[in-house]
């Protein structure tokens, strides 16, 4: 029997990757600030989320790395938490106390559980992640770019079962409007690359209010553009659009 | 029909003063309030087929979104005023003018679709659209609505969704969402159309959106095209892979539809 694969994003980019009985939570963000809003409401307070086996955390932008928010919600300080360097030092500083340090390609394992980092592309150090156990693979995209070497995932990790990706191709107007996260096009040639048995997109509900929106960042919130997209570049792949809180799994 | 009112009256600037609590600092202002008003009406199985939709709807579009539950539903009671869609229509134009709102949106699914469509038959000045999403009510010649009634939860599932492994898992041993037949019934009775209904529509006279999922196998899409085509000017969008609750099954599909005929 195959190990049951189930996604539930609690909001944003933070997701519940459940595999068999392992609970991996994802840039965690649960908070909101006067200019960070997640657009859509949290399906989860730490509290409610029960028991989590790991951490893992992309870069350290407060949108998905808001460790004061889980040791506030009692989350344990000696949970697992994965990430690069970046992270990881900030992490240890909060007080986090079972720190696993991983750059691109470099990987850690915690029980069952074999994280793995890969590259990734944002404003600031950032990598993506392969996450394995019970022969389920998934590979989270964080909110980075799209970068070359990610099209190496299925010969290094075989076959994807869910890819988890950003679509809103986020800009930051005072950076000369630089594109610092992969659009829906992007996402869709790479997950046409990754071959997933499903993929759900993610990092498109989040805006900076109204103000914000105009003066500081420029994203699409609409993820059809990704489904359409992938429809065309590879039309036998299956995209699920979700609500946060809904639980989907994975064949 | 619409009949004009002084303008302003419906949604007038109104001046408030509050006093605040920590320093009794008071403060006078007018308040006038533009934000859209949508009017979210749940199908038989409650408002919990809604909710999900009702929170992506009020923060992508940075609206006021209410959703009642009708009454008689979720264990509320129904009161004896209360016979019929027409008498329930009526409460909620009521509760409309009750909160001073203009230019709503209404959104119906299933029955709720029935309920948005004698809305916007007796809407007076406070509707300006509706949007009737897998609405039911009408009869169509050799495209009868599925009788749930008998019909187990999983059944239903089956003829409501494109995909039943993307019905609403039931949390903790409970039963899933399942329609409220007696509620239903005590609105729409037993028949749950009314013979009087397809005529009528042709008497609306605002802005209708007809909604429907292109797997529905409760009300199927001919029977869709047949609400669109007995309204004036009424849009019809089919949305591929989704079944009777499009709100439920692909809620950023739905929404998209709306808002790209708002950009059209």
């Amino acid at each position: 029997m195959r190990t049951p694969l189930t996604v539930t994003r609690i909001g944003h980019a933070c997701q519940l990757i459940e595999i068999g009985g392992l609970r991996v939570l994802t840039d965690p963000w649960f908070t909101q600030t006067a200019t960070y809003y997640q657009g859509e409401p949290l399906a989860a307070t730490v509290a409610g989320l029960g028991r989590v086996d790991a951490v893992v955390v992309s870069h350290e932008h407060y949108d998905h790395c808001d460790l004061d928010a889980l040791l506030a919600g009692g989350l344990a300080p000696d949970t697992p938490l994965i990430g690069p360097g970046t992270v990881t030092s900030l992490a240890h500083a909060k007080g986090f106390r079972n720190l696993r340090t991983v750059e691109a390609w470099e990987a850690t394992a915690v029980g069952d559980l074999t994280v793995t980092a890969a590259p990734g592309q944002h404003g600031v150090h950032e990598v993506t992640f392969v996450i394995q156990a019970g022969g389920r693979t998934v590979f989270f995209g964080g909110d980075s770019l799209r970068v070359p070497e990610l099209d190496t995932v299925p010969e290094r990790f075989g076959h994807v079962d869910l890819a988890i990706l950003p679509t809103n191709g986020l800009c930051v107007r005072p950076l000369g409007h630089r594109q610092v996260v992969m659009d829906a096009e992007d996402a869709a040639g790479l997950t046409a690359v990754l071959r997933p048995t499903l993929a759900v997109p993610h990092h498109y509900a989040f805006h900076s209010g109204r103000l914000g929106d105009r003066m500081i960042t420029d994203g699409d919130r609409d993820p059809r553009r990704y489904a359409d997209a992938v429809t065309r570049l590879a039309p036998d792949l299956d995209v699920r659009l979700v609500l946060p809180g809904i639980a989907v799994e994975v064949a | 029909m619409n009949s004009p009112v002084p303008a302003g009256s419906l949604r007038p600037t109104r001046t408030e003063t509050r006093t605040l609590p920590l320093d009794s600092v008071e403060i006078t202002f007018q308040d006038r309030d533009r934000t859209r008003p949508f009017l979210l009406l749940h199908g038989g199985g409650g408002v919990a087929t809604m909710a999900g939709f009702a929170d992506l709807l009020a923060e992508r579009t940075h609206s006021r979104v209410l959703l009642p539950t009708h009454p008689g539903f979720g264990g509320t009671p129904r009161p004896a005023s209360l016979r019929g869609v027409t008498d329930l229509a009526r409460a909620y134009v009521g509760l409309l003018d009750d909160l001073e709102l203009t230019d709503v949106t209404v959104i119906g699914n299933s029955f709720g679709g029935w309920l948005a469509a004698e809305i916007a038959l007796q809407a007076g000045q406070r509707v300006s659209g509706a949007v009737i999403v897998d609405g039911v009510g009408i009869e169509v010649d050799g495209h009868p609505m599925t009788d749930v009634r008998g019909k187990s939860v999983a059944e239903i599932q089956t003829y409501s969704f494109h995909d039943p492994s993307r019905a609403p898992q039931p949390q903790g041993g409970t039963p899933g969402p399942s329609p409220d037949v007696q509620a239903l019934i005590g609105y729409a009775g037993p028949a749950m159309t009314d013979l009087t209904l397809l005529d009528r529509l042709g008497k609306i006279d605002i802005p209708v959106h007809v909604v429907w999922g292109e797997s529905d196998r409760i009300v199927d899409p001919d029977y869709g095209r047949a609400y669109a085509a007995a309204i004036p000017g009424a849009a019809f969008t089919l949305l591929p892979r989704t079944g009777h609750l499009p709100q439920a099954e692909t809620p950023e599909e739905l929404l998209g539809a709306l808002l790209d005929l708002d950009r059209r």
